[in-house]
């Protein structure tokens, strides 16, 4: 039989192979805890490594002949009296299935007060990402999004509630925005200056730092579920496959072909200029706005944001606003899928 | 310049618009930030110097001279990074383009050279005191003392590289330790034992070579992936922790032969006569023998450090000398050939994804030419000849682009693709399936052996 050799210091690159005893060194992590999914993301030899998770669940009936299939395959479940809670990626592929919606223990971008299974299914969904920590102390960074109009106090419980779970885990856990943490991802090389916006599946969020502080954040309760919801309404099919769909291959570039894409479109618009509209509001209406001596670029991320002519959609609906400041470029983040949970990372070790 | 694909929303008239006191110390701090090439690190310095701005501009805003701020401001920016790289809470190097590196050096030139003219004025003065205080001419005889041989001879000194032994042998032994000829002093008190050495060998057709070795024929050199603390009496206790907790590690997981710590102290953790568990996956060959798997055939050689951002953090003087010590006594003890002399990362591969670089401490920067070793970079990749392996993206992440070793293998390929009028990924994928069979014949080769080494003393005994 063959010896495993390689020793614990040196990083393993497959998941089977990943050594427990790495997280000994209590690597700092940065965790992307959005509506849609759960991001996470560690620094490793060979650079920046990251995994995710569907911020999802859907239960089924209990049997234990499901259970046993439940478990066969591997799937991540737990039972809840009568009831056999599916929760992350998994969720999506049985949704799927039985052409039902998946539920959300988060809803625009905080925990979902209306779902009573919320904090089991979202602890056990975090506990898929992220291991006791090594060590007490450890450093984790989370993302939080920026808070909605008149929605302060449940930022502040969602913040909190996190905190001490991470806590309850090991962590010195430390929330960062979800905007600031695309521009310590991306804006590297502007000495994270500029306007960082993450649109999820709950919510998009920017931030306009500079010189790594933040300036002005702003959100909208708004993002992938509110297309895929409103599109789901006028073509009569579950939210859930309407995501399957868009994730597909949505191209925002060209003209609508079919009814599915014209829904598409519209949602989209809809979206953007909601967004645009609030970052023009927010500047405008900010009571100090930092120098601004030179054009910022925007750096646009988070899977929503992924479909083929987002950018130029955002870049017409801005082109119409004015602002106090030149706009350098409208860009997409690197990995617009983990671009939060990697500045999250940076967060983390420069708390260390 | 504008950036490509730039965008012009309206602009309506900035409030706070206009250059202001800060505008300076912005374009300063930017100027050294820019410089900088880890996001980690330049969030720190950005951060800190934020922090400080306001104390320190108290002074500075006195001064009536804008260059001269400036230049204060971007000295001070430098004061800041150079505080953060000595303190280096990172535990790793920062990057720092060459710009920068340049601007630091200057700096720190320049301070020394302000120190020193200060010194030597205050010097000065005080020589004429003591002079005037005296208030009596020099006698003639302190002329004469005048040291003008001494710096004479001392000028003549050349300096010296030092004598070599004739060769190395053991000088003295104790019971935790042994000291060399060459200088090397090895601990013995960490020395543990592991299965014994026993391995076989492969020719480049694949046949198994006569005969089963359990001397060691190579050196692998590697990183032992450890925090890697500032070398500064203030972190004393951290590196001492550090190596101690290394040194258990490593003799609990017997996963090198010697391990040098950061202070160039040599240990041996793994008795020589056992292998260790250092070489994982991988691969070399050399004068036609293939070796495969190599924690039996090469003895391992960690030095305490970290791979990091493409290369091994600089490792110290002391680990330096003591590490060319060590390879020259155990090259010289088992007669190993210098090509048979590597580094772990250019023979660490994936046979899963068949890729070669699965483990690539030292794939850049070992010194092979200061230890009297032939370029092992530039060598034809032997797991990309002989089986096929390649790299992906992660892998070019590291490293920008393969060692010239890879890029030569790569090249031999093409060739023989033209020549045999098939493509490089049929020949790719052909050698690749080599690799499995390869192994299972190297383990089927030493497990006879191990049984016949196990009957052996039957047969002699009857």
């Amino acid at each position: 039989m063959e010896e495993r050799k390689d020793h614990l210091w040196k990083v393993a690159q497959e998941v089977e192979e990943r050594i427990d005893e790495l997280d000994k060194a209590g690597a700092p992590m940065g965790l992307d805890v959005g509506t849609s999914k759960v991001v996470a993301a560690r620094r490793r030899t060979k650079g920046v490594e990251t995994a995710g998770q569907l911020n999802a669940f859907i239960p089924v009936p209990y049997s234990r002949f499901t259970e046993n299939t439940l478990s066969q395959n591997e799937i991540a479940y737990y039972r809840d009296g009568d009831q056999l809670v599916i929760y992350g990626t998994s969720a999506e592929r049985f949704a799927n299935m039985f052409n039902a919606d998946v539920r959300r223990p988060m809803a625009d971008g905080l925990i979902n007060a209306r779902e009573k299974s919320a904090m089991p299914v979202l602890e056990a969904i975090l506990q898929t990402m992220v291991p006791r920590a090594k060590t007490q102390g450890e450093i984790l960074t989370f993302s939080v999004p920026a808070a909605a109009h008149g929605q302060d106090s449940q930022l502040t419980y969602h913040e909190a509630t996190l905190r001490r779970f991470f806590e309850s885990m090991g962590y010195r856990a430390v929330a960062i925005n979800e905007g600031l943490a695309v521009v310590f991802a991306e804006l590297e090389n502007n000495n994270f200056t500029g306007i960082g916006i993450s649109c999820g599946g709950g919510m998009c969020n920017g931030t306009l730092a500079y010189l790594s502080i933040p300036s002005i954040m702003f959100s909208i309760a708004k993002g992938g579920d509110f297309i895929d919801a409103s599109a789901g309404g006028v073509l009569n099919e579950a939210a859930t496959r309407v995501k399957v769909l868009k994730e597909e291959g949505l191209d925002l570039s060209r003209p609508p072909k079919d009814k599915f894409e014209k829904a598409m479109h519209i949602y989209y618009e809809d979206l953007v200029e909601t967004l645009v509209e609030a970052l023009h509001r927010a500047i405008n209406t900010a009571e100090k706005l930092p120098r601004a001596d030179r054009p910022l670029p925007i750096v646009l991320s988070g899977g929503t944001a992924k479909p083929k002519g987002f950018k130029d959609m955002f870049t017409r609906a801005l082109s119409s606003r004015s602002l106090p400041f030149e706009v350098e470029s409208v860009r997409m983040a690197s990995d617009p899928l983990t671009a939060t949970a990697r500045g999250a990372l940076i967060a983390a070790q420069y708390e260390k | 310049m504008r950036a490509a694909g730039s965008t012009r929303a309206r602009t309506s008239p900035a409030r706070e618009s206009a250059p202001g006191k800060g505008s300076e110390f912005v374009q300063a701090l930017e100027a050294v930030s820019n410089g900088i090439r880890n996001p980690v690190a330049k969030l720190r310095f950005i951060r800190l110097s934020l922090a400080r701005y306001q104390r320190r501009s108290r002074w500075i805003e006195t001064v009536p001279w804008e260059s001269v701020r400036r230049r204060m401001y971007h000295w001070l920016g430098l004061e800041e990074l150079r505080y953060l790289l000595s303190a280096n809470s990172l535990g790793a190097a920062v990057g720092i383009d060459s710009r920068t590196r340049l601007s630091m050096f200057m700096t720190r030139l320049a301070r020394t050279g302000v120190g020193l003219a200060a010194l030597s004025g205050l010097l000065l003065v005080a020589a004429g005191a003591y002079q005037l205080w005296r208030s009596a001419p020099a006698p003639a005889t302190a002329a004469a003392a005048a040291p003008a041989k001494i710096e004479t001879a001392a000028a003549e000194a050349s300096p010296s590289a030092g004598v070599a032994p004739t060769g190395i042998w053991l000088v003295e032994q104790g019971a935790e330790f042994e000291q060399y000829s060459n200088g090397l002093r090895i601990d013995t008190s960490f020395t543990t034992t592991h299965e014994p050495r026993r391995f076989r060998t492969l020719t480049e057709d694949g046949l198994l070579e006569a005969g089963t070795f359990d001397k060691p024929v190579g050196i692998l050199f590697h990183t032992s992936e450890s925090d890697v603390w500032p070398l500064e009496p203030s972190y004393n206790e951290n590196l001492r922790d550090s190596s101690r907790r290394l040194l258990r590690y490593v003799q609990r997981k017997k996963l090198y032969h010697y391990l040098v710590d950061r202070f160039g102290r040599a240990y041996r953790l793994v008795d020589e006569a056992s292998k260790a568990n250092h070489a994982g996956h991988s691969v070399w060959s050399n004068g036609g023998h293939v070796y495969m798997n190599l924690n039996h055939a090469f003895l391992g050689v960690s030095f305490e450090t970290r791979w990091e951002g493409g290369k091994a953090l600089p490792i110290t003087q002391a680990q330096f000398a003591t590490g060319r010590n060590l390879s020259d006594f155990l090259r010289q003890r088992y007669e190993i050939r210098p090509e048979m002399c590597v580094t772990h990362g250019l023979t660490s591969v994936n046979p899963k994804k068949r890729q070669i670089g699965f483990h690539m401490d030292w794939a850049r920067g070992f010194p092979f030419e200061a230890y009297g070793l032939p370029d092992q970079y530039q060598k034809a990749a032997p797991s990309v000849t002989l089986f096929g392996f390649g790299y992906d993206e992660d892998f070019l992440k590291v490293l920008d682009q393969p060692w010239p070793g890879v890029q030569e293998a790569e090249r031999r390929l093409e060739g023989e693709a033209l020549a045999s009028g098939r493509s490089v990924d049929e020949i790719r994928m052909e050698r690749q399936l080599l690799f499995d069979r390869w192994l299972a014949v190297q383990a089927q080769g030493e497990a006879v052996a191990g049984a016949e080494q196990w009957s052996a003393p039957k047969l002699s005994g009857g």
